[in-house]
């Protein structure tokens, strides 16, 4: 078999190592020349209780998103992963503990729940493990290498991936997790394969540098770094925090500075501040944070000064569900705060697109001095995929529109009205640049004016200069895939969701369907013209989105009055694939009989 | 019956199958549980031979597809061992540790492969044939051509010898006091039946006395068998036929009375009145032979199946054993035996 499309779930407790034994896995296949997509779940709390879930899927053609159903569970702990038995697909396989210590109550052990269908495989993990370590910790490393030999996976990349992962520590902590993988390895050559699940070769060789994993809020920090930031400030809250984490660690040794604050108010204005003062300054932050932080987002609309946040969202409204994944600061991101404050809003749909949306951001926040918020969501910020980036530094190094010289005793007008209506910019001790910067409206100087004029024009040069952000270079603010021309059922899509939408109408194509969908990049200012010509072409057309009500739905047929079919989820997980098809197929059905 | 009734069968094989129609049959509100050792749904091991015929992906042997148990409302539980059964309290242990409680319980284990002492030795040089697994890691092992030495010659082996030589492999007998089992063929006999075996082109090695199995030397079929003569046989595999050992292990402390099998009465049930058996794993009462005795072959066993789970839903039927049990050769002088027959 030529072609691979192999998921496994790894699901535990917390403590386990389920995360861990996932990350190995993805990044093993990665290093393998795999195309790799993955995404985890994990509890609230720190440790001890809740259930944590890795699921890895490895392919050799492009995929954008999860499978509903996969191939292999992998349980650590089977009073969690009882519960994800349902999503193997039948002649998968189904592996767990078969020597537990602890006695059992009826129904507590994974064979009980194992579908006829299934193949499983009792593994004495613990065992295993303690007869190759001396201890059961690394079991959940006994699995990958039961795993390995099972499907054929590349030993020598998880020897690699695990000896990475435990350089920081004493070199016998590495030493011991390669021989609980190699035991796991030995163990399951007893084992014959019944199940159906295969691995074929990678479709190319990774050339090292080019090919990468990481998650969108990796890929953020990657873009942030090089698009050249200067200043970050930023309070933790999931899923955001690792943004600030990473950029931590790489900021200082690109002589970059960042500060934790004492919370989200301080984090923008202080981003607010860098940003007046000519630094390519960045907070992050979820939901929450952005709720708190709207009010000095309007200073910066106000004070056209360029700024960059992104926000992570998770589940809401207030503290929510902060490990679960939502789409529902939309409204929030492209609306939030006082008066008309219009500012740029961008939603990235992958990986890559995270690293281009994160450069390109600081670009816009320069070119058109305000700020732009980049939206995420927790299952975007934190799944990992295979990222092809270019060698070269694809933004721009420095976008703003500087101050000419002036003629000598002409006042300097930041705020200066022109034809695009971007007005030069000078930072604080630039000379010839001294002038008056407040929140209250202003005239061209910048001092204080509340006159009807002023307040009119001011307001549409705040929003009108944004019109030129939806031609900014290099930068998909909208696109479509799939059949060309007039279809049956078109999704529209944004964010995360979009990579389930684009393989949902692949699905619908090959059923027959003429079909397309359309990612939305950019929602504000929202590029009008691609909508309407997709909407034009599209005999029904489907929202899918992670929110109650529709949040993008609302925007679009807000601005462009046509009736749209909603599909929305408030679960915590993502969209599934089949959810998508099946509105697809109603909706084509429907069109067919009428 | 009581509504919720759990009634337990281990093992699934053509006993505990059948078992589990006639309970859900008879009591369709009743809770059925069947436990297995094997990874694999019910599969009838009559087939297995077909892997030689190309049939080498295990879904085309089974009985019944896998959604049939979901549908009759069966939880199937797979690789799983029982260790203990506590006819007292109702309740049988699993080798992972979880206690189940039932109602009834019905021993269908059956048999496996009888290894005698003096064989013991070469036990990991040798290939059993008891299950889809090791069905396939002979196919792997045999060459194309290549030559199995069957050790006994039950009729389970033999049966096996008959695909193995219409399909292209060769197979060499080595006859022991087990060969033709479970048939009992008396000693003026046993030469007609071996010169039928050799008509159908299996070399049948007789008379000398086996003194060690050994991988073979380089360049040689993988093992050697060395007899007391001095003569030698090589075979790419070694396979024990020598009948079988019923699987009653984990039954050693549920304090029903054992023997070799579990001992039950003409109703199948054992000493404890919540435990029956049926199949191979069974000796069951004879009043006409005033004792104890084994009934083999697949009608036997299917019929065993039925009687003993009609019997735990409220009939009183003894067990009565289904046709011949005699070694014959047939018209045109093959060897025929009832034991190869099923449905």
């Amino acid at each position: 078999m030529d072609s691979t499309d192999l998921q496994i779930i790894i699901c535990g407790s917390a403590g386990d190592g389920t995360i861990a034994a996932g990350d190995i896995l993805k990044r093993a296949m990665a290093r393998a020349g795999y195309k790799v997509i993955a995404f985890d779940l994990y509890p609230a709390e720190i440790r001890g209780f809740g259930k944590c879930v890795a699921r890895v899927r490895v392919t050799t053609e492009q995929v954008y998103s999860l499978k509903r159903r996969s191939d292999v569970l992998v349980s650590l702990d089977d009073s969690h992963a009882i519960e994800h038995v349902g999503e193997v697909r039948d002649f998968g396989a189904v592996i767990f503990e078969n020597a537990p210590i602890a006695r059992l109550g009826e129904g507590r052990h994974m064979s009980a729940h194992v579908k006829p269908g299934q193949i499983p495989y009792g593994l004495a993990q613990r065992e295993v493990c303690e007869r190759a370590t001396s201890s059961s910790r690394s079991r959940n490393i006994v699995v990958l290498g039961f795993l390995a030999q099972m499907y054929g996976l590349p030993v020598a990349a998880f020897h690699e991936i695990i000896a990475d992962k435990f350089k920081t520590k004493a070199a016998v902590v590495g030493e011991s997790n390669i021989r609980a993988f190699d035991a796991g390895f030995e163990a399951a050559g007893a084992y014959f394969k019944l199940d159906d699940v295969t691995l074929g070769p990678p479709s190319h060789v990774a050339e090292g540098a080019d090919t990468v994993m990481m998650t969108g809020n990796g890929a953020v920090v990657q873009g942030c770094l090089d698009a050249g930031i200067g200043t970050f400030f930023g309070y933790p809250i999931t899923p955001a925090t690792t943004i600030m984490e990473r950029l931590a660690v790489e900021m200082p040794k690109a002589g970059a500075r960042l500060l934790q604050t004492e919370d989200e108010i301080s984090a923008i204005a202080a981003t607010i501040g860098a940003g007046y003062a000519g630094s390519r300054a960045a907070t992050a932050t979820s939901g929450p944070g952005l709720a708190l932080m709207v009010e000095m987002l309007g200073l910066g609309v106000m004070a056209e000064v360029p700024c960059v946040i992104f926000v992570s969202q998770r589940g809401g409204p207030s503290t929510g569900m902060p490990t679960k994944t939502e789409q529902s600061d939309l409204n929030l991101a492209v609306f939030g705060g006082a008066g008309d404050a219009q500012r740029i809003v961008l939603a990235p749909t992958n990986v890559e697109g995270c690293y281009r949306c994160a450069g390109k951001a600081f670009e816009l926040a320069e070119k058109f001095q305000t700020p732009v918020v980049i939206l995420l969501d927790l299952y975007l910020s934190n799944r990992y995929e295979t990222v092809v980036f270019s060698k070269d530094n694809i933004f721009e190094p420095n976008c703003s529109k500087g101050v000419k010289t002036q003629d000598p005793g002409q006042a300097y007008q930041r705020f200066q009205l022109t034809d695009d209506f971007v007005s030069p910019r000078a930072v604080p001790g630039e000379a010839g640049g001294m002038h008056t910067v407040t929140g209250l409206e202003h005239n061209e100087l910048g001092r204080p004016s509340d006159s009807a004029e002023m307040h009119t024009r001011m307001s549409a040069k705040r929003h009108r200069k944004l019109e030129g952000a939806l031609a900014h270079p290099d930068l998909n603010i909208c696109k479509r895939f799939g059949d060309e021309g007039p279809v049956d059922v078109g999704i529209l899509a944004w964010g995360s969701t979009f990579g389930e939408s684009l393989e949902a109408m692949m699905a619908a194509q090959a059923e027959g369907i003429r079909c397309s969908a359309m990612k939305v990049v950019m929602l504000s200012p929202l590029p009008v013209d691609p909508i309407a010509g997709f909407l034009a072409d599209c005999k029904e057309v489907l929202v899918p989105e992670l929110n109650y009500e529709g949040q993008l739905a609302n925007l679009v047929s807000g601005q462009l009055g046509r009736p749209l079919s909603r599909l929305n989820r408030v679960t915590g997980a993502p969209m599934q694939v089949e959810e998508i098809l099946e509105q697809v197929r109603a909706l084509a059905k429907g069109r067919a009989a009428a | 019956m009581a509504k919720g009734t759990h009634h337990v069968i281990i093992g699934i094989g053509i006993a505990g199958n059948r078992a589990a129609e006639i309970l859900r049959e008879r009591d369709p509100d009743c809770r059925i549980t069947m436990i297995t050792m094997s990874r694999l749904p019910f599969y009838n091991r009559y087939d297995l031979p077909k892997v030689f015929r190309g049939v080498r992906d295990w879904r085309e042997i089974l009985v019944d597809p896998p959604a049939h148990y979901d549908k009759s409302h069966i939880t199937l539980r797979r690789d799983s061992r029982v260790t203990n059964v506590d006819g007292q309290r109702g309740t049988l242990t699993f080798a992972h540790n979880e206690e189940i409680g039932f109602d009834r319980v019905v021993v269908c284990t059956g048999g496996s492969g009888y290894l005698p002492e003096d064989l013991t030795d070469y036990r990991h040089l040798m290939n059993g044939f008891a299950t889809f697994e090791s069905a396939m890691t002979v196919y792997e092992l045999l060459p194309e051509g290549g030559r199995v030495v069957m050790l006994g010659g039950d009729m389970i082996g033999l049966d096996l010898a008959r695909t193995l030589l219409e399909t292209g492999y060769r197979v060499t007998l080595v006859v022991n006091d087990y060969t033709f089992w479970p048939h009992r063929v008396a000693a003026d006999q046993r030469g007609k039946y071996l010169e039928a075996l050799e008509r159908l082109g299996i070399e049948v090695h007789a008379g000398a006395k086996l003194e060690s199995v050994k991988e073979g030397p380089k360049g040689m079929p993988a093992r050697c068998l060395v007899f007391e003569d001095g003569s030698e046989v090589f075979g790419d595999v070694v396979m024990p036929f020598c009948g079988l050992v019923p699987s009653v292990e984990f039954m050693l402390s549920s304090g029903v009375d054992i023997e070799r099998g579990l001992l039950v009465n003409p109703q199948l049930r054992t000493t404890n009145e919540r435990i029956w058996a049926a199949g191979d794993v069974c000796q069951i009462w004879s009043a006409e032979e005033n004792a104890y005795r084994f009934y083999y072959g697949w009608n036997n066993v299917r019929a065993m199946g039925e009687v003993a789970a009609r019997n735990m839903t409220g009939e009183d039927e003894p067990f009565v054993s289904i046709g011949d049990e005699e070694l014959y050769l047939d018209k045109g002088g093959h060897i025929a035996s009832p034991f190869w027959q099923h449905d």
